[in-house]
């Protein structure tokens, strides 16, 4: 848990993964996309869970659901699972080292997906295979890079 | 308590889900959210059109001068193109004055230009920068230089969004330019191929054939270069032949796209049907 949180950078970052998750990005890398919006509510759920709950996780995803163009709910519903397993394991994860921290993001972030590619499917979505993960391993990969600038800001501002 | 919050938005979830996808009560809702994340596409647009900029401050005159004298010489071409195309629209109206069916107008186009495109993977969807605000509503069809691009499926204030031919739910009525044989073209999923369903075995169809929008269905306008057939697999047992055509738009890299107004698209619709009928009193 972190001292001191700043507001500012809590919006900045939730606009950022929004801009960041619709603008345009090369096409062969168009499914490793990091699942930006998820690192986001990873990240100030894990730092600030007294703060930052399922209902803002769920807010936020609602928000992506409009973007995506899902039907409303789909998102919102998973970005809420990601909270809430955040606040559940957040005692324990702070004291993992970082690639274990990693292994986490990716599985409470494939969970997510795969509950919004189950949502999907059951609402008539066809697509097969397991590709849908990749943004989960992505986002894994992006994590140590995005906790520890963030980390960094928020020591500063706030 | 983290427990039962996660319940009970569960539950507002489930209701969300069901309302919108099965009963489209939400449009409304989901309008007013985009229009409030119009600055979400503004920004993300943002450094596309820094980056015009930027290159527009190192253009040597030269450099544009030379593509001004292309561009004067071009224009000469599709000018003439177009007094052509004058005489002979005037002389089509003139004909189906005659046949006694509506005349066709010319349809109207906004420009537009792609400021997103959908986060998800699986759907082949655009957002461009005119919504409401410019008179766009759902059903237009979007059009780039090329060729037919898609139509809108959602609008807001300011932005809306295209589904493309490309898309996997997609399917655009066609016909064979050298022809008329009529067939309805599918997404697949695949940004550079497309399915043309339903030919029959013996139908006269050829690789290289090119497909217009056949405008039946009232919801693209009539003759619009949609793709062109690349390759068909004829399979010995099989009612129907496999054909795979290629659109004629360059779905993902064109970034300025034409919305198509059509005129009274209804008469038209109510005219063609009517047709048939006029034939078997005669």
């Amino acid at each position: 848990m972190l001292s001191v949180i700043s507001y500012p950078l809590f919006l900045v970052t939730v606009v950022l993964a929004l801009v960041l998750s619709i603008s345009l990005f090369p096409v062969g890398w168009f499914e490793f996309r990091p699942e930006w919006l998820g690192l986001v509510v990873f990240y100030w759920t894990f730092r600030a869970p007294a703060q930052f709950g399922i209902l803002m996780a769920w807010c936020l995803g609602l928000l992506l659901d409009v973007l995506e163009a899902t039907p409303l709910g789909t998102n919102a519903l998973g970005m809420a699972l990601i909270a809430f397993l955040v606040l559940t394991i957040h005692q324990r994860l702070r004291m993992h080292p970082l690639p274990q921290q990693c292994l986490m993001v990716f599985l409470l972030l494939g969970i997510n997906q795969m509950l919004v590619h189950f949502i999907k499917q059951m609402l008539g979505a066809d697509a097969a295979g397991f590709s849908y993960l990749w943004p989960a391993l992505t986002s894994a990969i992006a994590w140590p890079f995005l906790c520890g600038l963030l980390d960094r800001l928020n020591r500063q501002l706030g | 308590m983290p427990g039962f919050r996660l319940f009970l938005v569960i539950l507002i979830s489930a209701a969300l889900i069901a309302a919108d996808a099965r009963f489209d009560k939400l449009t409304p809702v989901r309008s007013t959210l985009e229009t409030g994340l119009a600055p979400v596409y503004w920004l993300g647009n943002a450094p596309y059109r820094f980056s015009d900029w930027f290159a527009g401050l190192f253009v040597s005159r030269d450099d544009l001068q030379s593509e001004n004298e292309e561009l004067k010489a071009r224009m000469l071409i599709l000018e003439r193109r177009a007094l052509k195309y004058a005489a002979l629209a005037s002389e089509n109206n003139e004909l189906r004055r005659l046949l006694n069916s509506s005349e066709v107008l010319d349809d109207r186009v906004i420009v537009g230009q792609i400021v997103g495109v959908s986060p998800d993977p699986f759907s082949h969807e655009v957002i461009i920068n005119k919504g409401q605000s410019d008179g766009v509503t759902t059903g237009q069809a979007v059009l780039d230089a090329e060729g037919l691009m898609g139509q809108i499926v959602q609008t807001s204030q300011f932005t809306s969004r295209v589904l493309l031919v490309s898309d996997s739910s997609h399917a655009v009525p066609v016909e064979v330019v050298r022809n008329g044989l009529r067939s309805v073209l599918l997404g697949n999923g695949e940004a550079d191929e497309l399915d043309l369903v339903h030919v029959p075995d013996t139908a006269d169809i050829r690789e290289g054939d090119t497909l217009v929008s056949s405008g039946l269905g009232g919801r693209f306008p009539r003759g619009y270069p949609v793709a062109e057939v690349s390759r068909i697999t004829k399979e010995p047992g099989e009612p129907f032949v496999t054909i795979r055509a290629v659109p004629k738009a360059r779905l993902n890299q064109s970034r300025m796209v034409l919305v198509v107004f059509q005129p009274e698209a209804r008469d038209r619709l109510e005219d063609r049907s009517a047709v048939p009928m006029e034939e078997g009193t005669n």
